[in-house]
């Protein structure tokens, strides 16, 4: 029997499932967009990745991460579960040791990971506003019909540069919609997207900080060779794109619990396969307790109660136990 | 008589104050419940939409109390309580932004005027003025102020021993109180204004959540005045905001003690003084590169952003203190 440990990132926009090998091998990685259904896809994604494997490997650790990582450690009982930042510097160091700066832009924030011999020494996300992650591109894609996987290379076609406002993405898409009718071409309008995503990043994120090579770009923002050429030009270096740039958190957090495992010599939680089957049926009420009103979360199976939070008392939280 | 009296802004720093003042005087002290969502919806009803949420909490308290059936609700002045610096400016027209938004407070409200030298409120003679609205003789007043002083002198230095505000409210019966434990595997700089850092509901609890974590936490209350002062001292010039230059210099203490880890500054969006604040504390972590990260808190509950900074942030001190990632 040979053990694998996997790696689930579930994000606002993507689930990834990532197994890894006794060597950290990627053997398996899957990327898929949630539309808005998380659970389903967990299910399809563990099924995928039973009917690849070979019934000679087994399932030795699992961990979770993304904004979706409580209710998907419960989902599939995670041995570790884990922040996206703490996932995401984890793979990046594994691939390229050296690096010292972490550009990732996924569905509906951004980071940025400062690093100093493989350690994270400083960190950034983007406070209360999404402009310039990923769901906006999506937006913006429908609006001008052009399908995002043809984005970056169009963007690289542009003959002039536009400036697109980039600090809101309301002004934005005013913005946009003005250079439009002064004639400038979609390629150009892109490409001034691209520049002005990237800027207001660099701005936002980036203010005050140090920023060394080599530079790393990842998330599923970073298939967008408009956006990694925009990169280039604002810090007018080389960025590097890992081969599994669009799920790093998922190998991240797949190494951490292969570390985590091998380090405490744990039996793996994980429910196996068949279990996933189970009807995972979350819900969500508001509690009535006392006037903060809470929405709490509650995760069903076969009608039992298996977990339960969002409650800022612990009165229903504590009622089940440790959650993931 | 009932007196309200709500849990917000200064209430976490002077609540022992005026706790015994008012028990002195043998005046029931009504107090406003925790902060929630039900108080945060009062309060932005009865507020200008661009004021910060520290001051729509505080209207929501009053909101609340004024429906309690009280007779008055106490709203210092907080003017200044040290000589050249002052308080923000919603401190110092609080009374004022209260009469004119939320309707029926005007006659409802006290207002003492606190102008005074010392964190202590003791000496804040305007005080004595409430004599007349409470009925009762200024000699009467005087002697309660002076216990108030009292038991708000021992509260602060219960503090001083590594306690946090609640821990050292419950430590007020105690005769003897020694150095507060330290359990915890890294130590953490928690610098923020007690209304932000002790209101659980605006807070999402920052600081039990850090606990949990397995965190020590300093905050200015615990850092001696000579300590805090020292780094005043020598800058060119200081804030005007007393409660901003208290956290500069515990920031800069924090920041050149090596027994800690790392910082965070906990702020209100669209606080005026934190904006320099901030800005300072930033710059003077990078010269020494002690890990600082701000974290923001508003009207929104979304308490996934929080979570996975803080915990990112305790990861990121734990890894570079042992070569363990999973920690």
């Amino acid at each position: 029997m040979k053990s694998i440990f996997l790696g689930i990132d579930v994000g606002s926009v993507s689930m990834n499932i990532v197994a890894i090998d006794d060597n950290a091998e990627v053997i398996f990685d899957l990327y898929t967009r949630t539309n808005g259904q998380p659970l389903e896809v967990i299910k399809k994604g563990l099924f995928q990745l039973r009917d690849v494997l070979p019934s000679t490997y087994k399932v030795a650790g699992v961990g979770t991460t993304g904004s979706g990582r409580q209710l998907a450690g419960v989902m599939v009982g995670a041995d570790i579960v884990k922040n996206e930042i703490t996932a995401h510097a984890m793979a990046t160091t594994f691939f390229i040791p050296n690096a010292r700066t972490i550009f990732e832009i996924g569905g509906q924030d951004s980071k940025l990971i400062i690093l100093e011999n493989g350690i994270v020494t400083d960190f950034a996300m983007n406070t209360v506003c999404a402009a310039g992650t990923g769901s906006f591109l999506d937006h913006q894609s429908e609006r001008l019909g052009v399908p995002i996987e043809e984005f970056g290379d169009l963007a690289l076609t542009a003959k002039r540069n536009v400036r697109i406002a980039g600090r809101c993405t309301v002004f934005a898409e005013s913005d946009m919609i003005a250079k439009q009718q002064y004639g400038f071409s979609k390629p150009e309008i892109i490409n001034g997207l691209c520049e002005a995503l990237v800027r207001n990043y660099i701005n936002n994120l980036g203010r005050g900080k140090r920023l060394q090579p080599p530079y790393v770009f990842q998330g599923g923002v970073a298939a967008n060779k408009g956006i990694k050429a925009a990169f280039e030009r604002e810090i007018n270096d080389k960025v590097i794109v890992p081969k599994y740039y669009n799920v790093m958190g998922a190998v991240g957090v797949a190494l951490l619990a292969r570390e985590y495992i091998k380090e405490t010599g744990y039996q793996s939680n994980f429910r196996g396969h068949e279990a996933v089957e189970l009807d995972f049926e979350p819900s969500a009420f508001e509690c009535s307790g006392c006037s903060n009103y809470c929405e709490v979360i509650k995760v069903e199976v076969n009608n039992k109660t298996v977990a339960m939070w969002g409650d800022r008392c612990g009165k229903w939280t504590n009622s089940i136990g440790q959650v993931g | 008589m009932k007196i309200g009296i709500p849990r917000a802004l200064l209430y976490y720093y002077y609540s022992p104050f005026w706790k015994t003042f008012f028990e002195e005087l043998g005046i029931e002290m009504v107090i406003s419940p925790k902060t929630s969502k039900a108080i945060l919806d009062k309060g932005i009803k009865e507020s200008v939409p661009e004021i910060c949420v520290p001051i729509k909490i505080f209207n929501g308290h009053v909101v609340t109390l004024l429906e309690k059936d009280v007779d008055y609700v106490l709203i210092p002045r907080m003017v200044s309580i040290k000589k050249g610096e002052f308080f923000c400016p919603k401190f110092m027209g609080l009374p004022d932004i209260v009469r004119h938004s939320i309707p029926n407070a005007e006659d409802k409200i006290l207002y003492p005027q606190i102008k005074t030298n010392s964190d202590n409120l003791a000496k804040a003679t305007d005080i004595l003025q409430l004599a007349e609205p409470l009925g009762l003789s200024y000699s009467e007043l005087k002697s309660a102020l002076k216990k108030a002083g009292k038991e708000w002198a021992r509260f602060n230095k219960i503090c001083k021993k590594g306690y946090l505000i609640p821990e050292a409210n419950k430590l007020m019966q105690e005769k003897l109180v020694k150095a507060a434990p330290r359990s915890g595997d890294i130590t953490i700089g928690l610098l923020g204004y007690v209304y932000n850092v002790y209101d659980e509901f605006v807070s999402m609890n920052v600081y039990k959540r850090l606990q949990d974590l397995n965190v020590n936490l300093v905050t200015f209350e615990m850092i001696r005045n000579k300590d805090i002062n020292k780094y005043l001292k020598k800058m060119p010039k200081r804030l005007f905001w007393t409660f901003s230059n208290k956290l500069m210099g515990a920031g800069h203490y924090l920041n050149n003690n090596p027994g800690i880890d790392g910082i965070i500054h906990l702020s209100a969006f669209v606080c005026g003084p934190d904006s320099m604040l901030g800005q300072v504390l930033e710059s003077e972590t990078q010269k020494t590169k002690k890990p600082f990260m701000t974290v923001r808190v508003d009207e929104h509950t979304g308490e996934n952003h929080l979570i996975t900074r803080i915990e990112a942030f305790a990861d990121m001190i734990r890894n570079s203190k042992k070569k363990r990632r999973w920690a």
